[in-house]
């Protein structure tokens, strides 16, 4: 079954990706969010990107090596920036 | 005075390195270089600590100063980036709203997504172009605003919402071409009109 997306599919679903993002102000946000309770496709939408979202959110969290501090503290001691040596 | 301002920023910029480094990762895929790039940030940020004011955005600070020192010399080393999904203003707006598929293809696209391992989204990450990967890495990991990442990317906030939009419509692609390679989604022939839409009106 297709769904034809109606104007309001259209405002929503240009929005989705500022509205995933906290980018709306407060009344764009209860507007879409009144929208998409009451649209499938689109609340589908809107759980995949968000899905999605949190999924590249996942890859983030790599942790430095650990001697890479140390070599950092020495290259910035090395070079103060009020000229002191 | 001094002392204790210096001693603040070396201990406040330092508690970014992680991060910085996952960046760094992301950006230049590979660990070595990755090191390197963290390390000529904060070697650059020490040297002009004197032009940060503090109380303002510490952590935005740090990643325009690696944003700009990776475009500066590790992009140029590396292979040039593929740049036929650069971004070129395009009419991203009319593609979203291109996306309303049915609640039965949408919802076998979420299961299929649950089974992505994070190696297969670091590996659709990485495939997309230096400037989309940056945009979606700095919301997404991040949540950085628009406007934040306007600065960092040193670009209008206009071009990041394009950045975003076509970067992550691209990820979406590969996510989905990956999940029908091991055979966990299955790409149903939609029918599309002319403009490649799934379901446009």
């Amino acid at each position: 079954m297709r769904a034809v997306p109606k104007p309001e599919c259209e405002e929503a679903l240009d929005r989705l990706f500022e509205y995933i993002d906290h980018e709306l102000p407060e009344d764009e946000i209860h507007q879409i969010g009144e929208h998409l309770k009451q649209c499938a496709p689109c609340e589908a939408e809107h759980k995949i990107n968000e899905k999605i979202k949190r999924l590249v959110n996942r890859t983030g969290h790599d942790v430095a090596p650990e001697d890479l501090r140390a070599r950092i503290l020495t290259t910035i001691r090395a070079t103060r920036p009020d000229g002191a040596t | 005075m001094t002392d204790a301002a210096e001693f603040d920023f070396e201990t406040e910029a330092l508690s970014y390195m992680d991060q910085l480094y996952a960046a760094a990762l992301r950006m230049t895929r590979n660990g070595a270089d990755a090191e390197d790039l963290v390390q000529e940030t904060f070697a650059k940020a020490f040297a002009a600590q004197d032009k940060f004011t503090p109380g303002t955005n510490l952590k935005a600070w740090l990643y325009r100063i690696q944003t700009n020192a990776f475009i500066n010399s590790y992009r140029k080393k590396q292979r040039e980036p593929k740049r036929s999904d650069a971004d070129t203003v395009e009419d991203w707006q009319l593609a979203a709203a291109a996306e309303h598929t049915s609640s039965g293809l949408a919802s076998a696209e979420q299961t299929a997504l649950d089974s992505l391992g994070d190696d297969e989204v670091r590996r659709a990450l990485s495939e997309l172009s230096d400037d989309f990967r940056m945009a979606v890495y700095l919301s997404d990991v991040e949540g950085f605003a628009y406007k934040e990442i306007a600065e960092i990317m040193d670009t209008p906030v206009g071009t990041v919402m394009s950045r975003l939009h076509r970067g992550r419509k691209l990820l979406r692609e590969k996510l989905r071409d990956y999940a029908a390679e091991r055979g966990l989604y299955e790409r149903t022939p939609v029918k599309k009109d002319k403009d490649g839409g799934a379901c446009r009106a």
